[in-house]
């Protein structure tokens, strides 16, 4: 027989809940539809809870004296299959029909969740709140020079403009800020003057300088005697490159103190997989970074012609995507230029670059022999940044490399 | 020859009256007296049984209104000024504007409101409606700024099936004359730039959208050139119209006779904000009159509204952020 | 519906209309009262117990297809003595989407407009000038003849601005305009003496310039008698027609209220009793009906509401994502007809 739920009802507008004086029924008892089976009194008024059809009652819930939320299940009914048909009352398993459909329901669903709320503590009154957090400073120039409204934003992402390309722009917007006229009249004015297409090569090389230079970068630098090191590559054949032995060092420091590579990413230091080191290499318009693997792993004999093969690949342009890919460290040999100080800057997805000047004769003085004697120096300098390691860990490990170089048969 | 604002809205009532046996005008002083306007002088005449005049019940006409528009009437009420629909408010936002929703039976009512403020007027005879009509559902509201528009709109309004809160301009009744009424007719909800410039845009409806052209005209000396949107309709709010010319100015000034406390113009602004964000080159501005009641003095009337001053200020300050 | 414009009195026929009309609203609103207290209705339910006589005989009194008929929320009765289906109100009720007004208002506050049976709004007096309107519509249309148009009232809705304005209105415009004033003792909670201080309400007629009667609401003869005498009148083209009806409310003012402010002498005394025991009284005595055919009534009665219940209570509710969320008749935006003017681009 199908079972009938008596529900405490909505008895007012505004009411939550009702308390049960009195049980008019016992289980057992037959009652008759629309009969007043349960007097409950609200903060309105007293009143009965009626039935909606003929029926036994077969269980109660609910005890006199107690409060009842609106929907409270207070008893249940056995009816007769054709009173239910007959009423068209809903009965337990009607009910249980319509819930699952309401959680399929997105109506049924978001219906729901508007009154959601069990908890009707939620809503007492709090008293008012004097605010004691101090705020944020608040700024004095709003309106300033940075500010950059959302049509400049818009209008920038149209043509790929970062900040430092306007910063050419003088602004005349309040606090010298430069408004979307400005912007315009500026590249209006740039059409007066010759330009060319950047090449694809020119924009990737932008893109990936302007996202590196968004963190803080230092560059420590060391003299470096390279004496021993063009002694050894004379005596070699086939010859390694200077670049080479760079990179072997490099790599032989680095598995020293892996940390120093390591790449920080939010509250977490990525360290390196492998010692796979990348070398910077001038091309027609760009600078390309193949990629030797698992440098500390082989001697430098062993290394000659896979160096060789990427260089040649790289400046004829034949490098595959994968060439350049997973390096934790760079090196780039800018002394074939003959330039002997420069500030080199690692990738956007590196830490570390290590740049070498050209080698120049220079008297050193010997302390063994108490003389001045000649000797090629280079500057070796290593560019860092600063989140991942110091000025005092990148010297080390700058040390370190100047060392291994004066012993080029051990590397 | 010329047509006045208040010609062409007597001249449609009469279209209306000889075109559509549905249409009959019921208002306070309007059947031989014409009106307190004289916007329907000599419709009694021509119209017998059409144009009634009624009691003082600003309640009762709505009623009587709507009752007639379930019955198949096209009626048109006169309040005689705007101020006094405040009494009918009941029956337009409650009874009017939830009708069709409710039911499925439209009720096409046009409630002409002469609204907005003349020198001396005072608080009771000066308000500005349309912001407080159009916050709720189930109203068009119209605010013709040009003579052809007056003409045409009041038309087009006649023959919506939903009840329109009609504004017309007090101050434009004889002061806004045109050589004839022209056939630019857009539709119902529809904007109309009036004025095209590339510095900024005022948007505006009513006699502002006047005041609003004349601040231009000044900051063109000085080599700002404004384009001005009249908004003709601010329920249906046509905010393509509205974001498409922020599109081109970067910069946007809503600009109404209203009080200052939300109403058409922070709906203008929210909207741009919310739909135009990007386009913006500049906070969104408003200006409004002051948020106080309308004065009586001409001198205080005339610096509680939006004026080319006050408009000229508000765009120099927006044209150099 | 049968109506008869002379000697409704003796019309058999018409008396028992009017019974049945009471009856079956009784027993249809004791029925919206249990749904209430099972917890199937939401929002309120707002009976017109005590005051059947007076509906009932007004409803009865129009002519469906031809007269207007605006009812307040204590007129079960006239409604479906008017015409309306008990499934209107079952289906409104319980929210059915298939409801006259598909669950986008509820309980007393439907109608069929176009049937001649506005939708009330809540504010009280606003439907006494939407029933003049519609009376002046007919008479712009040359169709007024014959036509009433009635709607129904309070004690308290008398005090408002509408009640007057709207009556003054119809007065001034001299149409076929019945007001019945329901003056059941209590305006919610609010006692008589709070809320006018003429010794009759129908005082106010003759302020109004129109015609004015009073009537015992319990009485169903002198309902009869009354109301039909003013629909008459107002029927021959003699203005409005005001009827105020003395009865109590046998109810709360909605089914959340138990009325224990209305004090026992109020219940206890004349007005206080049931319009329908009266009715029954009156019928048996004029041999109008016998015991049998009333019990049969109610039998029958009871059936019909028990159908109207159990299909609306099965039928399923309005649907959020199908709702069609707007509330003009216009769909915009409407295409251009002219040009637009092209600004010039800078």
């Amino acid at each position: 027989m199908p079972t009938v739920p008596i529900l405490m009802p909505q008895l007012g507008e505004s009411i939550a809940e009702a308390t049960v004086i009195r049980l008019g029924i016992a289980v057992g008892d037959a009652v008759r539809t629309d009969q007043e089976i349960i007097e409950v009194e609200t903060n309105k008024a007293v009143m009965g809870v009626t039935t909606l059809c003929n029926g036994i009652v077969s269980e109660i819930k609910a005890q006199e004296g107690i409060s009842y939320s609106v929907g409270s299940l207070l008893g249940l009914l056995e009816v007769a299959a054709e009173e239910v048909a007959r009423t068209g009352v809903d009965t337990l398993e009607s009910l249980e029909a319509k819930r699952s459909d309401a959680s399929t329901s997105p109506a049924q669903a978001e219906a729901n969740l508007h009154f959601a709320i069990d908890d009707a503590d939620a809503y007492e009154e709090a008293p008012a709140v004097v605010p004691s957090v101090k705020g944020l400073p608040v700024p004095a120039g709003t309106m300033g020079a940075h500010y950059i409204s959302p049509r400049m934003r818009a209008r920038m992402d149209d043509l790929g403009l970062r900040e430092a390309d306007i910063s050419a722009v003088a602004g005349t917007g309040a606090g010298g800020r430069v408004t979307v006229e400005d912007l315009e009249r500026f590249l209006d004015y740039l059409e007066a003057w010759p330009s060319t297409q950047a090449s694809p090569m020119r924009l990737a090389v932008a893109d990936a300088m302007r996202r590196s230079w968004t963190r803080p970068l230092a560059t420590v630098g060391l003299p470096t005697s390279l004496d021993r090191v063009l002694d050894h590559r004379r005596t070699h054949e086939p010859k390694p490159g200077l670049t080479l032995y760079m990179l072997r060092a490099f790599a032989l420091a680095l598995t020293e103190n892996p940390a120093t590579a390591g790449y920080l990413i939010g509250d977490k230091v990525v360290h390196p997989r492998a010692f796979d080191i990348g070398v910077a290499v001038q091309v027609e318009d760009g600078v390309v970074v193949p990629v030797v693997r698992k440098v500390d792993q082989k001697p430098l004999r062993e290394l000659i012609a896979e160096y060789d093969d990427l260089v040649d690949r790289a400046r004829r342009r034949r490098l595959s995507e994968n060439d350049c890919r997973g390096g934790i460290a760079t090196v780039t040999n800018f002394g074939t230029f003959g330039l002997t100080l420069g500030t080199p800057i690692p990738l956007p997805n590196e830490t570390l670059i290590l740049g070498i000047g050209a080698g120049v004769k220079k008297p050193i003085w010997s302390a063994q022999a108490e003389v001045f004697l000649p000797a090629t120096v280079a500057e070796v300098f290593l560019t860092f940044d600063h989140r991942v390691v110091d000025g005092g860990g990148a010297g080390l490990l700058l040390k370190r490399v100047a060392e291994l170089l004066q012993d080029p048969s051990a590397l | 020859m010329s047509v006045t604002y208040i010609d062409a809205i007597r001249e449609a009532q009469e279209t209306l009256l000889r075109e559509d046996p549905r249409v009959f005008l019921y208002g306070q002083d309007i059947a031989t007296f014409g009106g307190a306007f004289k916007a329907t002088k000599g419709l009694a005449e021509k119209f017998p049984n059409r144009v009634f005049d009624c009691p003082i019940s600003e309640d009762a006409m709505i009623g009587l209104a709507v009752g007639a528009a379930i019955e198949g009437m096209r009626p048109i009420v006169e309040m005689q000024f705007a101020d006094f629909s405040s009494i009918a408010f009941n029956q337009i936002v409650n009874q009017a504007a939830t009708h069709f929703y409710r039911t499925g039976v439209p009720i096409p009512i046009t409630i002409r409101l002469p609204s907005g403020g003349t020198p001396g007027s005072g608080p009771f005879h000066s308000q500005s409606m349309e912001g407080i009509y159009a916050q709720y559902p189930g109203l068009v509201v119209l605010t013709p700024a040009s003579v052809s528009d007056a003409y045409h709109m009041l038309i087009d309004a006649v023959a919506l099936d939903d009840p329109v809160i009609f504004c017309e301009h007090k101050f434009l009744y004889r002061w806004l004359k045109s050589k004839s009424i022209n056939d630019d007719h857009l539709p119902i909800g529809q904007a109309r730039i009036v004025r095209s410039g590339k510095h900024a845009t005022v948007v505006a409806y009513s006699a502002m959208v006047h005041e609003a052209v004349r601040a231009a005209d000044r900051l063109q000396q000085d080599g700002w050139e404004i384009e001005v949107v009249d908004l003709r309709s601010v329920k249906p709010l046509d905010i393509d119209t509205v974001l498409a010319s922020v599109a081109r100015t970067g910069r946007l000034l809503a600009l109404g006779e209203a009080f200052p406390w939300g109403g058409v113009t922070a709906e203008v602004v929210s909207r741009v904000a919310a739909e135009g964000f990007h386009l913006l080159d500049a906070p969104p501005q408003r200006l409004n009159a002051r948020d106080t009641p309308v004065p009586y003095h001409p001198k205080l009337w005339a610096a509680h509204r939006p004026t080319p001053e006050s408009i000229c200020e508000a765009l120099r300050k927006l044209l150099t952020f | 519906m049968p109506t008869n414009t002379d000697g409704v009195v003796t019309n058999r026929d018409f008396l028992r209309s009017v019974f049945h009309s009471m009856l079956r609203a009784r027993i249809l609103e004791n029925k919206l009262s249990s749904l209430y207290k099972a917890g199937k209705i939401v929002g309120g339910v707002y009976l017109g117990r005590g005051q059947e006589a007076v509906s009932a005989t007004l409803g009865t009194s129009l002519i469906q297809g031809k007269d207007f008929f605006a009812p307040l929320i204590r007129d079960q009765a006239g409604r479906t003595a008017f015409g309306e289906s008990m499934l209107d109100c079952t289906r409104t009720y319980l929210g059915s989407a298939q409801g006259p007004m598909r669950g986008r208002d509820g309980n007393i506050h439907r109608g069929r407009p176009e049937m001649g049976m506005p939708a009330m709004i809540s504010h009280l007096g606003a439907q006494v000038p939407v029933v003049a309107g519609m009376l002046f519509a007919k008479r712009l249309q040359g169709t007024l003849e014959g036509r009433v148009g009635a709607t129904c009232i309070g004690d308290g809705a008398s005090s408002t601005g509408a009640f007057h304005e709207g009556l003054n209105l119809a007065a001034v415009e001299k149409l076929p305009l019945v007001i019945v004033i329901g003056n059941n003792q209590f305006a919610y909670s609010t006692p008589n003496s709070r809320q006018f201080v003429c010794a009759d309400l129908v005082e106010k007629a003759r302020g109004y310039g129109i015609g004015g009667f009073s009537v015992d609401g319990t009485d169903l003869l002198a309902c009869v008698s009354v109301i039909g005498e003013a629909v008459r009148r107002a029927r021959a083209g003699q203005g409005p027609q005001m009827v105020v009806a003395r009865l109590l409310r046998l109810s709360g003012h909605g089914e959340h209220d138990d009325g224990s402010y209305v004090p026992d002498e109020i219940r206890k005394d004349h007005y206080g009793r049931d319009c329908i025991e009266v009715a029954i009284r009156q019928l048996l005595e004029n041999g109008h009906a016998t015991a049998d055919e009333i019990s049969s009534w109610e039998n029958e009665f009871s059936d019909e509401v028990q159908r109207a219940v159990a299909q609306a209570q099965q039928e399923a509710p309005p649907d959020p994502y199908h709702e069609d969320w707007t509330a003009l008749a216009t769909r915009f935006p409407l295409t251009a007809s002219q040009p637009t003017a092209q600004p010039v681009f800078p």
